[in-house]
């Protein structure tokens, strides 16, 4: 029933106009790392407060994407979900490309960018960055093997798919711990960050896939069954619910403890409360959720794309909202006392990003995106039709 | 002299096992414990432990002498950038939000914690504590990823955002500053070791009441274990279990 796969021909103007203005992305934010490493870190719009900006929310996002974007080759393999199995090998690849990307945002946005290797030398076992640097090199390891076995050697597809499977809940588990162990910082510290991140991860990776397979589908004049896209619609949709579900239980558990008033009132009425409100619930929740459950829109792939699209942008803005907010509020040296100095204790950090770091930041979307093209041009990753197996009915419609 | 295979490999083996064990077997050979060391080891002295206790009382809002010597003696820049500014150590308002108390004015810095989550955190375990408690950053392995500033509930670490050149009055005993480094206090280390008090409590006894003492808590005769003992105290943020070394005594 599947069909064969075959490569993105890649000669049309099209492709190349898409190829330069990734390469293009990539090579800007290369000359904005050169930028921030000859001028300091001060050409940024990082300070000693907000010490992490926008090349971390860059960064952090497509980590959290990447490690979502294995969701139709993990559902095929692991969950036996047998119409997403064509789209596996597309799985994998995008999963590696977009971990590539946010690497390389993550080690460029370094303050000491040439020593970047020293974490692979002198390991600190205690510290969560330690477990990251192996959890994503094995998840890279573990994704290449996948899409070996993809290819060449289908027999162990099963065990490496159901491996990397484990290893990306992990993996989402370590990058919400980065901010969820820390007890220092009032916004920060909640077990249920991390499972935050992994139903993040899940929506994410699932809406930037379909926006992936559409386009690609759309452009290079293949056949996609729609009832395919109107599935991954389904399991977008209950993502999406599990993700709002624990934005409401986060807020719940700490509204519950008294002494998480203050900063909890902060959160949704202080300065970045916007971020909070428009971005991670009305751009990445209630909007495309409202697209997705309309008859009209959600039973069309132009609407899911769009919805798609917000649930993108929303997952970005939850990343965002974590890393700002939590370090924008003052910390509490004393309770019980306001305190003010030279140093800016006791106020609401402020940070405006700069043009460099969004070039940076940018420099990664480009990096994934060309590896991406790139692979599907020289590698057969997608199916020539994109097509249901036979007898295969869509359980629900909007 | 010709000589077969076998005894190739043989020489090349003892050679190869003598380089690998001969090291080893130099530490078996040489003297474990000084001749000078005590033979029970529950007579050693303990460890130094440093400590500060600052008298809150003593400390008066417009004095930053503190502060001024910090920066003279660590070669701490002010920038001019409030945001960007590096502080070792800085004066902090407080201010009962009860309005019952007056306010206080006392200094902050790094409390060389017993438990240090910058520690913790650090990945290259750059950040590390020597055996008598200082918290200090090897700048040669930061490699500025900045989660230390992420981890302390003291904000007492700053990135270096600009490029700096040393003074033309540089304390050489302090190392010259990186860019894209993390950096805080040291509890001037390099005095300590020489048996001075950090800058800014020589300062401090120099210029106001001697609201700052420095020294070593695990020495029973020691003035700040004396006072410790004998006035209330207590360190910001006890409720973290950090057990920072840093004490206040009358907020």
């Amino acid at each position: 029933m599947l069909s064969e796969y075959s490569v993105v021909e890649g000669r049309s103007g099209h492709f190349f106009r898409i190829l330069g203005g990734l390469a293009l992305l990539a090579l800007m934010g290369v000359g904005a790392f050169f930028y921030i490493e000859h001028h300091g870190h001060a050409v940024t719009g990082m300070n000693n407060q907000i010490v992490w900006g926008l090349p971390h929310i860059f960064a952090i996002s497509l980590l959290v994407m990447a490690s979502g974007a294995l969701n139709m080759g993990s559902m095929s393999t692991v969950f036996a979900v047998k119409q997403f199995e064509q789209f596996g090998r597309f799985s994998a690849f995008l999963s590696i490309a977009l971990l590539a990307g946010g690497l390389t945002v993550l080690m460029l946005d370094l303050g000491r960018p040439d020593n970047m290797l020293l974490p692979m030398v002198y390991m600190n076992f205690r510290s969560m960055f330690t477990w990251n640097v192996f959890l994503y090199t094995g998840f890279a390891t573990l994704c290449l093997l996948y899409l070996w076995s993809m290819f060449e050697y289908k027999q162990y597809k099963k065990f490496i798919g159901t491996v990397a499977f484990g290893w990306r809940l992990v993996l989402t588990t370590g990058t919400g711990s980065i901010f969820g162990v820390i007890q220092g910082r009032e916004v920060f510290g909640s077990a249920i960050t991390a499972p935050t991140f992994v139903a993040a991860s899940l929506t994410s990776g699932t809406a930037i896939g379909i926006l992936l397979l559409v386009y690609a589908y759309r452009n290079t004049d293949r056949f996609m069954d729609d009832r395919l896209i109107f599935g991954m619609r389904n399991a977008l949709i209950f993502f999406m619910m599990l993700f709002a579900y624990l934005l409401v239980v986060e807020k719940f558990t700490r509204f519950y403890d008294p002494a998480s008033y203050d900063v909890q009132i902060w959160i949704l009425t202080g300065s970045w409360a916007w971020l909070y409100w428009g971005g991670v619930w009305g751009v990445g929740v209630i909007i495309p959720l409202l697209l997705l459950f309309n008859h009209s829109i959600g039973n069309r792939v132009g609407g899911i794309t769009l919805a798609s699209g917000f649930v993108v942008a929303g997952v970005f803005c939850f990343v965002g909202h974590v890393l700002l907010a939590g370090q924008a509020y003052p910390l509490d040296l004393f309770p019980g006392y306001a305190v003010s100095s030279p140093f800016l204790d006791g106020v609401v950090g402020s940070y405006t990003p700069t043009l460099p770091e969004l070039f940076l930041g940018l420099g990664g979307v480009g990096v994934s995106g060309v590896i991406f093209l790139l692979g599907v041009r020289f590698l057969r990753m997608l199916p020539k039709q994109g097509v249901a197996p036979e007898g295969w009915e869509l359980p629900w419609s909007p | 002299m010709t000589m077969d295979r076998r005894s190739v490999l043989g020489l090349g083996g003892a050679i190869a096992a003598g380089v690998v064990l001969a090291p080893g077997m130099y530490l078996v050979a040489a003297p474990q414990t000084p001749s000078d060391a005590p033979k029970d080891p529950a007579e050693s002295p303990p460890p130094k432990r440093w400590a500060m206790l600052i008298d809150t009382t003593k400390c008066s809002a417009s004095c930053t002498a503190c502060v001024d010597a910090c920066r003279q003696e660590n070669n701490v820049p002010l920038f001019g950038d409030p945001e960007r500014d590096i502080y070792w150590i800085r004066k902090v308002e407080l201010r009962d939000k009860g309005l019952r108390k007056p306010p206080v004015s006392l200094p902050v810095l790094c409390n060389h914690c017993e438990n240090p989550p910058c520690v913790h955190v650090c990945p290259t375990a750059a950040s590390f504590t020597r055996k008598d408690g200082v918290v200090l950053i090897d700048k040669h392995r930061c490699i500025g990823c900045r989660y230390c500033i992420i981890a302390c509930p003291y904000k007492a670490r700053s990135l270096v955002y600009y490029k700096t050149k040393p003074p033309a009055n540089t304390n050489k005993a302090v190392p010259i500053r990186a860019a894209g480094v993390v950096e805080k206090c040291t509890f001037c280390v390099h005095r300590i070791d020489n048996g001075e008090p950090p800058a800014c409590v020589a300062a401090c006894q120099g210029a106001e009441k001697g609201a700052m003492i420095f020294g070593d808590i695990n020495d029973p005769q020691s003035e700040i274990s004396q006072r410790l003992l004998t006035v209330k105290t207590q360190t910001m943020r006890p409720d973290l279990g950090l057990k920072p070394q840093v004490h206040y005594q009358g907020i």
